[in-house]
């Protein structure tokens, strides 16, 4: 990684880059053993399963300027692989890999038409392929139809296991995600997002590019779906497959900061901890508040929390520069 | 000598509208050859043809002796032809460094061994190393050109397609360009140079290529073409009869 992408990630430089992640960790790891209530870590677990989808969009969605309306379609087939998978007995490491492998998959199939459009119809292709899968889901007996699907938990319901596992998955998608963004094909995603067509000119390959970047971000979505499927006893399409969810994966890194490391991260944790609330408060408008959010954001701060944050990081350092200065 | 560039009746369609028309030309290695002709004469469009950005309707391209007619963009690149915008399309977001990167790890299949030093060395050459770190979005036109260069110079070409490398730029940086044009032939690549500015195609080129309306108008030395009553009459017309 150059000068300016290290400059980029500045409030986490140096040792702290290293540091605050392992503290984070450390400090998520340990939490379920300081006794809290089993809501608190639900709501958490539920927070780390969103970190892996938002990180997971933020790969094709922000590194490679797709936006895509249709990531529910891998979460929800992930959901539905991991479920098959667990109620045939395979254990849950396994039955996570198939729901990502499931999800990957899909998004080759879903991408090889899509990809080859740009902006806003790759956009609109991917709502209208996310629709479609929702309702062959809901019309497709094998997997319960719109009944949904029982999941069957083998032994006591440990809490604690999911809580793990969720947390496991969102460490390796932030590592994926760093080591994607200091990477060659990192480096081809960023320049496909400034400009496609220069990016082809100086040999990068946009099309194949895109398509292992959704394939990835599916993947982490898919896992994700399966955690959510393995903590659950019972999926139904418009719960896994719906258009919301869809709003969700994408409404996260944009909260948090489009296009970086920690932003999806943020966006995931704030959107889980407070879209309970939000449903509970406001059942009939809690889609509008999104919607509003959304504008606000990219009218007003179209870096999301990190870039406030810098911003805020920024005038500090400004002040503190010129006051030294000034006493000089 | 074999040439490096040969167009065998290359045809571009737009619809109903031929940009192209059986153009065929051949192209020595090691000289810069300028592409000429006025406004919608097709030398845009010769050139994201060749450069693959674009697919030819008919005819044939080949490169080194290689039929390249059907390859896109980034094969084009690895086979060894890089253009440059008339408009640079710098990567704004990106530092400078980080533009040439692209280049120089995509462009080429051989891998360079230290790629920052290697960016510094070619940004270095086209004068602008000491703006390493800023954003691509920062830099003046001037700089944005030279960015575009050193962008297809780290791809290690044999052959460049410039467009219009010196519109917009003043008289001393127009100069600039043009040296460092012919430092990278000197260096071993080959140029295909489309320009309007006509003194800068006489200062540089061994050939000169003149398109008009889609088609190879005439061929040969700068001073030929420059007295040619053809081309002539396809810049300013022909003359009135009263």
């Amino acid at each position: 990684m150059t000068e300016t992408a290290k400059q980029k990630e500045a409030f986490f430089s140096g040792a702290a880059r290293l540091a605050i992640p392992s503290l984070l960790l450390g400090v998520l790891a340990v939490f379920p053993l300081a006794g809290p209530g089993p809501n608190a870590i639900r709501l958490l677990f539920v927070s780390l399963m969103w970190v892996s989808c938002s990180v997971g969009w933020n790969i094709l969605g922000g590194f490679a300027g797709q936006i895509s309306f249709g990531f529910a379609v891998f979460y929800g087939l992930g959901s539905y692989a991991a479920a098959i998978s667990l109620n045939a007995g395979i254990p849950r490491p396994l039955a996570l890999l198939i729901a990502a492998t499931v999800a990957a998959f899909a998004s080759v199939l879903v991408g090889i038409p899509t990809l080859r459009l740009r902006g806003p119809y790759f956009a609109i292709a991917t709502i209208g392929v996310s629709e479609a899968v929702r309702v062959v889901m809901t019309n497709l007996q094998f997997t319960g139809g719109a009944s949904g699907y029982r999941i069957t938990e083998r032994g006591a319901f440990n809490q604690h296991l999911h809580y793990y596992v969720a947390l496991i998955l969102a460490a390796i998608a932030v590592g994926l995600s760093v080591l994607v963004r200091r990477s060659k094909f990192g480096l081809a995603l960023l320049s496909i997002r400034e400009d496609e067509d220069a990016a082809a000119d100086l040999g990068v390959n946009p099309f194949l590019c895109k398509l292992e970047a959704h394939a990835l971000g599916a993947a982490l979505t898919g896992a994700a779906g399966g955690v959510y499927a393995g903590y659950s006893d019972f999926i139904h399409p418009p719960g896994v497959f719906g258009f919301d969810i869809s709003v969700a994966i994408l409404l996260m890194p944009t909260i948090g900061g489009i296009g970086t490391i920690w932003g999806p991260v943020i966006g995931a944790v704030v959107y889980g901890l407070i879209h309970e609330e939000l449903i509970a408060s406001f059942p009939e408008f809690h889609l509008l508040l999104y919607g509003l959010l959304l504008i606000l954001i990219i009218l007003f701060e179209p870096g999301g929390v990190e870039g406030l944050f810098e911003k805020l990081i920024r005038f500090a350092r400004t002040r503190s520069g010129s006051g030294s200065h000034s006493e000089a | 000598m074999a040439p490096i560039l040969k167009l065998d009746r290359l045809c571009k369609n737009f619809a109903g509208l031929a940009a192209l028309k059986d153009v065929s030309f051949e192209i020595e290695p090691g000289g810069i050859t300028g592409l000429i002709g006025p406004n919608g004469a097709g030398k845009t469009t010769l050139l994201s043809v060749v450069a693959g950005s674009i697919p030819a309707s008919s005819g044939a391209i080949l490169f080194q002796g290689r039929d390249i007619t059907h390859l896109r963009a980034h094969g084009a690149v690895h086979a060894g032809i890089a253009r440059t915008h008339q408009v640079p399309k710098p990567f704004r977001t990106l530092s400078v460094l980080e533009n040439v990167e692209v280049g120089l790890r995509f462009g080429s299949r051989q891998r360079a061994r230290n790629e920052e030093t290697e960016s510094l060395k070619i940004l270095e050459w086209v004068g602008i190393a000491h703006l390493y770190l800023m954003r691509a979005s920062a830099l003046s036109a001037g700089d944005l050109k030279r960015l575009e260069l050193a962008r297809v110079l780290a791809a290690r070409p044999s052959l460049l397609l410039c467009d219009e490398v010196c519109s917009g730029l003043t008289e001393f940086e127009t100069s600039a360009i043009l040296h460092l044009l012919a430092d990278i032939r000197r260096a071993g690549t080959t140029i295909l140079y489309v320009e309007h500015n006509l003194r800068a195609i006489m200062a540089v080129c061994d050939r000169v290529i003149v398109m008009n309306y889609g088609q190879k108008l005439t061929e040969g030395t700068p001073e030929a073409v420059q007295n040619d009553p053809a081309v002539i009459e396809a810049y300013i017309g022909k003359p009135s009869v009263a």
